[in-house]
């Protein structure tokens, strides 16, 4: 039979090899439960389910769309194509004015109306999201 | 045997993440920021050179047709080379040139300007050079060719007869 | 005219780095007899001259010399002096200066400090080390020449990013850069003791010294950036988990694991490939930190230059440099003595080896959180990013197994130890964490189920920690840096729990009530600066016993035209009071955010304290 020491020696090559693949599936998991999409206002609009993931929007800020009351911010992302209505409880970034690009990230209420949880920016007043960039390159 | 395995498969490993970081590369540059757009900054207000009046950059620049932006000084040496093509030019191609007075004695410009002939529609003043800087403009002089906004063509240092017969072509070949 | 003087020197270096690549190249044919007169001469040329280029630099930043691009495009006269120094090492072209010559200036000391060991391993050093000057030369000398020249030259400069315009962001870059730069001396230097078959005890005394040099550099590196980014991000915290803090982590976890790994090999001569492995690591991790911060193929809010053509430069370079770490690995490989004494499972290697186990597993997730996006966008074309919560729930569980070694490990024996001899005080002690953490979960209704263990693990390292200083069967290194650790696991972990923030949209006058306090916005006015105006708001917070006022400012700048929230924030030693406003448009309306943050300074500190563990490794005369 076996000696001892042998036994003991697949005892940990066994449990080494579960704890990795224990390891890789945790991480894969994490990854699908936390991975957040980027989609424009037109992919939304074309989207055939709506799904209550977090997902980010980016385009422009539409000129003179921004509205502010005591608690929220309202305003409208277009890519000059399609737009859609983004309301935000929170504070803003530096960057974010009419006419500049910006990056939302929260949950589709419905194709056009979207609740934000976060609004993103980047500090540089050059800036432009890739995406936005992206984006407004393919409408303009 | 093993190791040979294990050796292989770690080239290929890196090869894979080399190839993968080098597409990544590839997709458009996104970064770049909005004044290499070429966008001329129209939001600029400007005193005249000879009635004091405030001129908005914007209504000057035709919207549809070639115009021409030259920043000059009579201060720069350059500039006074420079000048002959300059007036060559609004003979040739009709094409409005902007002048801009960068950092200069309002007398000396206008003295410079009747001794060597104007060749522009307009001559604005920069007394303190700061709005050459958001034009995008590192010195004297500077020509831009611009149509619908958009600089077309940019070029440091004074202008000579290889620049002119360019510029002279792109307004051609954008007309027909 | 300095221009010419920085530039030429560079070129001199470039020549120096040749004749040296050459020169040491002769070891490998068995030439080595009278080299190190040359080479010494070779290296102070190099280093000198790369010091020249980079003073002239400076100088042209300091008198604002325009006709130089890279001083035009980051410059501004009206900008203070301490910035216009910065300033010279806060964009790209500057920055692969500054890489440049603490390159030359490491490997010099390298090379003088290193005398009593093998001639041989010493100059094979200076050969791999020379392959990376060379490339760093040839990419700035071709692709980001600091020196490039202007004519016309413009009477005024483009200005810097104001954010840049911070003294943690100024001394943060040359901090990080002194930690990965002292990778690569490990790097090199392990490749030439693999090929000398010297991977042993006397090389991991030597090289020891230069793993805890970069090991501190790269910890204070990482804490200045992460201050930074808490009072000017804006966003009040300390670690956003954005691709580039993530860079500078990577190399940090590689070097915590090879930190411990190396005392191991000094003491028992094992984990010999291990420790190589983790040395190529290291600096492939920095190196590849550098590509991605450089290149613009991350989407990060940090990232600054964005020029592919670089961006293939390094990454050819990288994969040049890993093909040939590999190379040599595996055909030096049998050089390694086949140490095939296995440890015991109770040992003090045991625990070492444990500890590299989760390093690499925290490092893993932080490389996977943070190329997969990339990864991803190259095969199937989706955007997305990876956000916090994929590496909370990653790495916070495991952190309750690691604290526990942490608090077990240093207590073993070197080669075998009996697990049966645990005290009864320790288990005291374990009992007592566990009852506090019950205590504070319940006292303070935390929700979250991992917040208990965590917490009592927490104060089981801070409890053990705190006794050890009384016994004397570790280094008094260990002891301050794993007390740092436990203090900083509680910090977070109560400003985690404890954290409140608040964010509403009010005008001048406006008074919100949150929770037991009145928010009241007092007043603005403008105030006009050298190089910027300011809108400073007066804000009052109030509750039953006490008040404070805060100022928090929304500065403008000119050149370049940028809008910058400068944070209000009170610190005391039980918490932070954090308050910034933001003009959202011009309706008399302002974005306010709030937020109560307890132990702030305690994270900090605790850092700090880490980091002191490894200075007082460092000063520590050999046994």
């Amino acid at each position: 039979m076996y000696g001892k020491k042998v036994k003991l020696r697949a005892f940990f090559i066994l449990l080494i090899f579960l704890s990795a693949i224990l390891t890789i599936f945790l991480v894969i998991k994490a990854l699908e439960e936390n991975v957040v999409y980027f989609k424009s206002p037109s992919e939304i609009k074309n989207l055939s389910e709506l799904e209550n993931k977090k997902i980010r929007v980016g385009g422009m800020v539409k000129k003179s769309s921004i509205k502010t009351n005591d608690s929220e911010i309202n305003f409208i992302i277009t890519d000059f194509k399609n737009e859609i209505v983004v309301s935000f409880e929170g504070s803003v970034p530096n960057l974010f004015e009419e006419g500049k690009g910006v990056v939302a990230e929260g949950f589709l209420k419905d194709r056009s109306y979207f609740k934000a949880v976060k609004i993103l920016a980047k500090h540089d007043e050059n800036y432009m999201p890739p995406e936005v960039n992206e984006i407004l390159k393919d409408n303009k | 045997m093993n190791k040979n395995i294990k050796f292989i498969i770690i080239i290929l490993l890196s090869l894979f993440v080399f190839f993968v970081f080098y597409k990544g590369l590839e997709k458009p540059n996104n970064y770049l920021p909005e004044k290499n757009l070429n966008k001329i900054e129209t939001n600029l207000v400007f005193k005249n050179l000879n009635n004091k009046e405030e001129i908005l950059l914007g209504e000057l620049i035709n919207s549809n047709s070639f115009s021409i932006i030259n920043i000059w000084a009579s201060w720069c040496l350059p500039c006074r080379d420079e000048h002959v093509h300059l007036l060559k030019l609004k003979n040739i191609s009709e094409v409005d040139i902007i002048g801009i007075n960068y950092k200069d004695k309002k007398s000396n410009a206008k003295e410079f300007l009747s001794e060597l002939g104007n060749p522009y529609v307009e001559v604005l003043i920069d007394l303190d050079g700061t709005k050459s800087i958001e034009l995008g403009a590192i010195g004297v002089p500077e020509t831009y060719l611009i149509k619908n906004k958009i600089i077309l063509k940019k070029y440091i240092g004074p202008l000579d007869d290889m620049k002119l017969k360019e510029i002279i072509k792109i307004i051609k070949n954008e007309k027909n | 005219m300095i221009n010419q003087i920085g530039n030429y020197s560079l070129f001199i270096a470039l020549f120096a780095s040749i004749f040296l690549l050459f020169q040491s190249s002769n070891v490998i044919r068995n030439k080595s007899k009278n080299l190190d007169g040359k080479i010494f001469s070779a290296l102070s040329v190099q280093s000198l001259m790369v010091l020249i280029s980079f003073f002239s630099l400076i100088f042209a930043f300091i008198v604002s010399d325009f006709s130089n691009e890279t001083v035009y495009n980051n410059s501004h006269t009206t900008k203070p002096l301490f910035y216009k120094i910065s300033g010279s090492w806060g964009n790209h072209e500057g920055s692969l200066l500054l890489w440049l010559l603490v390159l030359t200036i490491f490997l010099f000391i390298f090379f003088i400090s290193s005398k009593k060991l093998l001639n041989k391993y010493r100059i094979l050093t200076v050969l791999f080390q020379e392959l990376i000057i060379i490339g760093f030369l040839l990419f700035i000398l071709f692709t980001s020449n600091p020196f490039l020249h202007l004519f016309p030259i413009p009477k005024e400069g483009t200005g810097l990013n104001p954010i840049l315009q911070d003294p943690a962001l100024a001394i943060h870059p040359p901090i990080l850069y002194l930690g990965y730069v002292g990778t690569s001396i490990i790097f090199s230097s392990a490749l030439a003791a693999l090929v000398c078959g010297m991977v042993n005890k006397i090389w991991a005394k030597h090289i020891k010294k230069w793993v805890v040099i970069s090991w501190i550099f790269l910890t204070i590196g990482i804490l200045l950036g992460s201050i930074w980014a808490y009072y000017e991000l804006g966003w009040g915290g300390f670690w956003f988990w954005d691709p580039v803090e993530n860079v500078s982590l990577m190399p940090w976890f590689c070097l915590t694991a090879l930190f411990h790994t190396i005392i191991v090999l000094e003491k028992r001569n094992i984990y010999q490939s291990w420790t190589i492995i983790l040395s190529i690591a290291t600096f492939s991790l920095s190196m590849g930190g550098t590509f991605l911060v450089r290149s613009g193929i991350l989407n990060s809010i940090h990232t600054f230059a964005n020029d592919p053509s670089r961006g293939i430069f390094i990454l050819c370079f990288l994969l040049v440099l890993v093909l040939l770490a590999i190379f040599i690995f595996f055909i030096f490989q049998k050089k390694l003595s086949n140490n095939l004494t296995k440890p015991f499972l109770a040992s003090k290697e045991t625990a070492i080896i444990v500890n590299n186990w989760f390093m690499m597993f925290f490092l893993s997730v932080v490389l996977v959180g943070t190329v997969y996006p990339i990864f991803l966008e190259v095969i199937s074309g989706s955007k997305i990013s990876v956000g916090p919560p994929f590496y909370q729930k990653l790495i916070l569980p495991f952190l309750i197994p690691f604290l526990l070694f942490m608090a077990v490990g240093p207590k073993l024996k070197w080669i075998k130890d009996n697990l049966s001899k645990i005290k009864l005080n320790q288990i005291m002690l374990f009992i007592l964490s566990i009852a506090i953490s019950y205590f504070i979960v319940k006292f303070f209704r935390v929700s979250y189920l991992l917040i208990l263990p965590l917490f009592a693990l927490g104060f089981f390292l801070f409890f053990v920690t705190i006794k050890d200083f009384f016994s004397k069967n570790s280094t008094m290194s260990q002891k301050i840096s794993h007390f740092g650790f436990s203090l900083f696991i509680l910090s977070i972990l109560f400003n985690g729990i404890l954290a409140k923030e608040f964010s509403s949209n009010m005008k001048v006058g406006d008074e919100r009530k949150y929770l037991n306090k009145i928010i009241k916005f007092e007043n603005l006015k403008i105030v006009e600066k050298n190089n910027y105006k300011s809108l400073v708001a007066n804000f009052k917070i109030s509750d039953e016993k006490s008040s404070i006022n805060l100022s928090p400012e929304v500065r403008i700048y000119n050149q370049p035209r940028t809008l910058t929230s400068e944070a209000a924030i009170n610190s005391t030693i039980y918490s932070d009071n954090f308050l910034v406003f933001n003009v959202i448009k011009n309706d008399g309306y302002y974005n306010v955010r709030y937020q109560f943050k307890p132990l702030m300074m305690w994270i900090w500190f605790s850092i700090i304290l880490i980091s002191v563990g490894g200075i007082l490794s460092y000063l520590k005369k050999n046994e």
